[in-house]
């Protein structure tokens, strides 16, 4: 039986718009977004009892809602893909990848965050986006402290130089 | 001094202390280029946090407010797997079962048919009728998909004490017989509105028992209803049992008296559907 400091299913519901924005920082579509947050509140609730009662909720679900992700981004083809004409410039997030490029509006976030690596990414997401500490962050992915902010550095810097933020 | 990549975006994020943040304070200004690239990772962590807040303002989705309501309790549902075969499950409150398990059988009406009068089916047990032979090993063993016997299997259920409880149809004489489990005290104090709603507006017969889905278990059966001719399809007469239910005795909520205990080697908890 669920213990009585088990957060219920009107918890979650209370963070579903955080949830829906953190998703739509790593999907980059508003639909795809609810559709893993769906799938990540259904798996939170089955598995409601690992819940470790006085940590954060929050970035619970987090971590969540990203596993669901990499679950679904795994099953289908990256649509930020996209080949550009060379003018286009540097190579942005490349961590090894074969880089991606496109011409961009200067305010469009949504889509610079699009060419970064997963990696990069869900740590600019959780952490500039939803506002998790450092040491968050680091327990919601799973890794050190320095995997998150040296993957935050770069993507950071890449951001900057697509969104024209630079010096 | 250089301030590498790593310590900026932390200083600019507020993840310093003290010292490592004085130290980073102290070369910004003494370094335009860094303190210009500071400010622009400042400016770009206000977009980046700004840049998906609509989803704040937005009402949430229903199908995803529903969600939070409609998974299952880890408590109550083990796996996905049993999560699918519950939601196949008649939605039946099982404390009805429970009650009528315990309740003797009075009034009984048992239309013998082709009964055959040496291999009696039902006997007088202790606190009422207990399933014999052919009746009684077809409700152990038998699936309702089997309908070749002389005893015909409807629906099983089990209640939340793993109690089961089974429809039969027998040549004629069709009622429905329970698992006689201790009940314990569960038995006890349960109100008449609850037994009545087991059944709602469904009708008897063929219906009743066609309606009903499998288990199977190991187990002395007994005939807690009030038995009556299978009727045809489409008739309106309720489903067996409902004329039986009645407050249980003291007596009852335990299992019942002596006769031959049928083997049958089945997994206490098994579903088969």
């Amino acid at each position: 039986m669920p213990s009585a400091a088990a957060p219920t299913g009107a918890d979650i519901a209370a963070l579903l718009p955080r949830l829906r924005r953190f998703a739509r920082a790593l999907t980059g579509h508003t639909a795809d977004a609810d559709d893993v947050v769906q799938i990540a509140v259904e798996r939170a609730l089955m598995r409601i009892d690992q819940f470790q009662p006085g940590t954060k909720l929050e970035a619970w679900l987090l971590s969540i809602v990203r596993n669901a992700w990499i679950d679904e981004a795994r099953a289908r083809t990256r649509r930020s893909k996209t080949f550009v004409a060379p003018e286009a410039g540097e190579n942005v997030g490349s961590d090894g990848e074969a880089a991606m490029h496109a011409k961009l509006e200067a305010n469009d976030v949504w889509a610079a965050m699009q060419q970064l690596p997963e990696e990069q990414r869900e740590a600019v997401a959780l952490v500039c986006v939803e506002g998790l500490a450092y040491r968050e962050a680091a327990e919601a992915l799973g890794v050190p402290i320095g995997t998150v902010t040296s993957r935050l550095a770069r993507g950071r810097e890449a951001l900057a130089r697509l969104l024209g933020e630079t010096p | 001094m250089s301030v590498s990549d790593e310590k900026l975006i932390a200083f600019v994020d507020g993840e310093l202390d003290g010292a490592e943040r004085a130290e980073v304070e102290a070369a910004l200004a003494a370094d335009a280029t860094l303190a210009a690239r500071a400010e622009a990772q400042r400016k770009l962590r206000t977009r980046l946090s700004a840049a998906f807040d609509g989803a704040l303002d937005e009402p949430v989705p229903e199908r995803l407010r529903a969600a939070t309501e409609a998974a299952p309790r880890a408590a109550d549902v083990a796996s996905m797997a049993d999560r699918r075969a519950a939601k196949t499950r008649p939605q039946w409150s099982f404390r009805e079962w429970g009650a009528m398990a315990a309740s003797l059988v009075g009034g009984l009406v048992i239309g013998l048919g082709a009964m055959n009068a040496n291999a009696p089916m039902i006997a007088p047990g202790d606190d009422g009728l207990v399933a014999r032979g052919q009746l009684a090993r077809a409700l152990d063993t038998q699936l309702a998909s089997d309908e070749a016997g002389a005893v015909r299997i409807g629906l099983s259920f089990r209640d939340q004490n793993g109690a089961y409880c089974r429809t039969f149809d027998a040549r004629g004489t069709a009622g429905l017989a329970c698992n006689q489990q201790p009940l314990a005290g569960r038995a006890h104090g349960r109100k008449r509105e609850h037994r009545r709603s087991a059944y709602g507006e469904r009708t008897g017969g063929e219906k009743c028992w066609r309606r009903w889905t499998n288990a199977s278990r190991a187990n002395r059966w007994m005939p807690t209803a009030k038995p009556k001719r299978a009727k045809r399809a489409g008739t309106e007469q309720p489903c067996p049992g409902r004329e039986a239910i009645r407050e249980p005795s003291m007596g009852s909520a335990r299992n019942v008296g002596h006769g031959s205990r049928l083997s049958a080697s089945l997994r206490p908890g098994s579903v088969e559907h």
